[in-house]
């Protein structure tokens, strides 16, 4: 694939992992990440083989934790202004996708990072998570949708407490709250996640995205015009070569 | 003020509902204190943040059935507006507003605390609204803002049933966010609201506004709205002594401008 800097990707068995790695201690979501992260996942969505899309920090010691402060630290309105857009820009294209994509939290996972998590369709955590929005105690908010995603995600008053307190959260707080669907131990982490997305990308891409597809869109629209929307996709899928059979093949394997 | 008192500590207020011979209902004196004393407080630039909490084990029982029986429609409309008024007030007040709920917390008592950031308790906190049980239903907003935080399905059940929602039962639903031993409740709370306002205070406000106007409109515009609020963090004193701070690894003194 690509020729990065800042992340690395590897494609095995209908899943393509990208790996935050920019060689320092913790991955900084600066904005040639971002960038970078953006055109990994184009070339990803465009290639057929892969049906679902990883990202991790592994084997590091954070996910992402947000902006670089040093590069924020002079920036005027309008440098914010751009920044947070390129960011958003980033998450509606994980938004877009038709892929699957779980965020695969292995560590520290603060600010723009938790954003980043936020803006998959899974999370998925290992034990040594933390995760934090410290936004406040540095005299900003996020800018990366995370006051608007997360209330919908753990609900607004967690979600409050989050941004009010600065506090760092551990890989079960953060299960009991719903931020993360799952929790695997640290030494097993990777083989669960791969696990994980190899039975998601064993089912038919086009289900897979639509559901993706109605599910976000749940998000933002009324229950009335959401059915509207599922009955077309529903209608959609028949006949479609090899539903059938899958629907086949379920009820025999169901049927005891 | 006959129904409340309101002490400083450093710069957090503690307002105290105080009607011990009633378990704290709320009657219309109380609302009309409140609404003052927010207010004022609102305008008071040394007060950071407000605690709000009842005197003698219990946060605030339901509205003062005495007054409220005879009440004609238009009498319980403008009665409805000023609960409502004052937890909008409550809801929009540009600084952190946490409640510590102790003994119960019911009916308009209840209402008041929702409109609050969040809810902490202790283990003899009790919820519930039982307006369905004297045929009317809670008007100060509670039948929005209970959906809105714990699913409508929950909120259908706490209201239908008019029955106790425990202190455990509360933290299992999202209704409370953290639980505190009884002893401690105060100076727990009041300890995490002070660590609370010692971050830079407009980030706060903004945080707060965005979360709570973002939720009543579609992700898309909500982000949009994120993001100009982001880009204003950097006209302002604060985000350079914060990010300065965090880079010479020293506490940030945040001015507020």
């Amino acid at each position: 694939m690509g020729d990065w800097q800042l992340l690395h990707s590897e494609i095995e068995n209908g899943v393509g992992t990208l790996f935050l790695d920019n060689g320092e201690r913790f991955n900084t979501l600066h904005s040639e990440c971002i960038h970078e992260l953006c055109d990994a996942l184009t070339l990803l969505e465009a290639d057929s083989d892969v049906g679902c899309i990883i990202i991790t920090g592994e084997p590091g010691e954070s996910f992402a934790v947000g902006a670089n402060i040093a590069e924020m630290h002079d920036f005027q309105p309008l440098d914010g202004w751009n920044f947070s857009r390129l960011g958003q820009r980033l998450f509606d294209q994980i938004e877009a996708s038709s892929k699957p994509i779980i965020g695969a939290l292995n560590g520290i996972t603060m600010g723009g990072g938790c954003d980043l998590a936020l803006a998959c369709d899974i999370r998925l955590a290992s034990d040594r998570l933390k995760v934090a929005h410290p936004g406040a105690k540095l005299g900003i908010i996020t800018g990366f949708c995370g006051t608007q995603k997360l209330p919908r995600t753990v609900g607004f008053n967690k979600a409050k407490e989050i941004f009010m307190t600065s506090r760092t959260y551990t890989a079960d707080e953060a299960l009991q709250m719903k931020l993360v669907e799952q929790v695997y131990p640290a030494d097993q982490f990777m083989q669960r996640v791969r696990d994980y997305a190899e039975r998601i990308a064993d089912q038919p891409p086009m289900a897979l995205h639509l559901a993706k597809k109605l599910l976000n869109a749940a998000e933002n629209i009324c229950l009335v015009n959401g059915q509207v929307m599922e009955l077309g996709a529903f209608a959609s899928l028949f006949p479609r070569s090899g539903n059938m059979e899958r629907i086949e093949e379920f009820f025999v394997e169901h049927s005891d | 003020m006959k129904t409340l008192s309101v002490e400083k500590k450093e710069s957090i207020a503690v307002i105290q509902l105080q009607r011990p011979s009633c378990l704290n209902a709320v009657n219309t004196q109380m609302l009309m204190e409140l609404q003052q004393q927010f207010e004022e407080l609102q305008s008071d630039k040394t007060v950071k943040g407000v605690l709000l909490t009842g005197a003698e084990g219990n946060f605030a029982a339901g509205v003062d059935l005495q007054e409220i029986r005879h009440f004609t429609p238009l009498e319980a409309i403008d009665f409805a507006e000023k609960g409502q008024q004052l937890c909008s007030l409550i809801e929009n007040f540009p600084r952190p507003v946490l409640t510590a709920v102790n003994g119960y917390a019911l009916g308009a008592g209840l209402e008041i605390a929702l409109s609050s950031d969040y809810i902490l308790a202790d283990e003899t906190a009790q919820f519930g609204f039982r307006e369905l049980c004297y045929g009317v239903l809670p008007a100060f907003g509670g039948t929005q803002r209970l959906p809105r935080l714990v699913g409508k399905s929950r909120a259908k059940e706490i209201l239908f049933t008019g029955q106790m929602v425990s202190a455990e039962e509360a933290l299992r639903i999202g209704l409370v966010n953290q639980l505190f031993p009884q002893k401690s409740l105060l100076d727990d709370v009041l300890q995490q609201l002070q660590r609370i306002c010692s971050s830079g205070l407009l980030s706060l406000q903004m945080a707060k506004e965005v979360i709570d106007t973002g939720y009543e409109i579609n992700l898309r515009a909500a982000c949009k709205m994120e993001r100009d609020a982001f880009a204003v963090c950097f006209s302002t004193e604060d985000q350079k002594e914060g990010m300065g701070a965090f880079m010479e690894k020293r506490k940030p003194q945040f001015t507020g401008r």
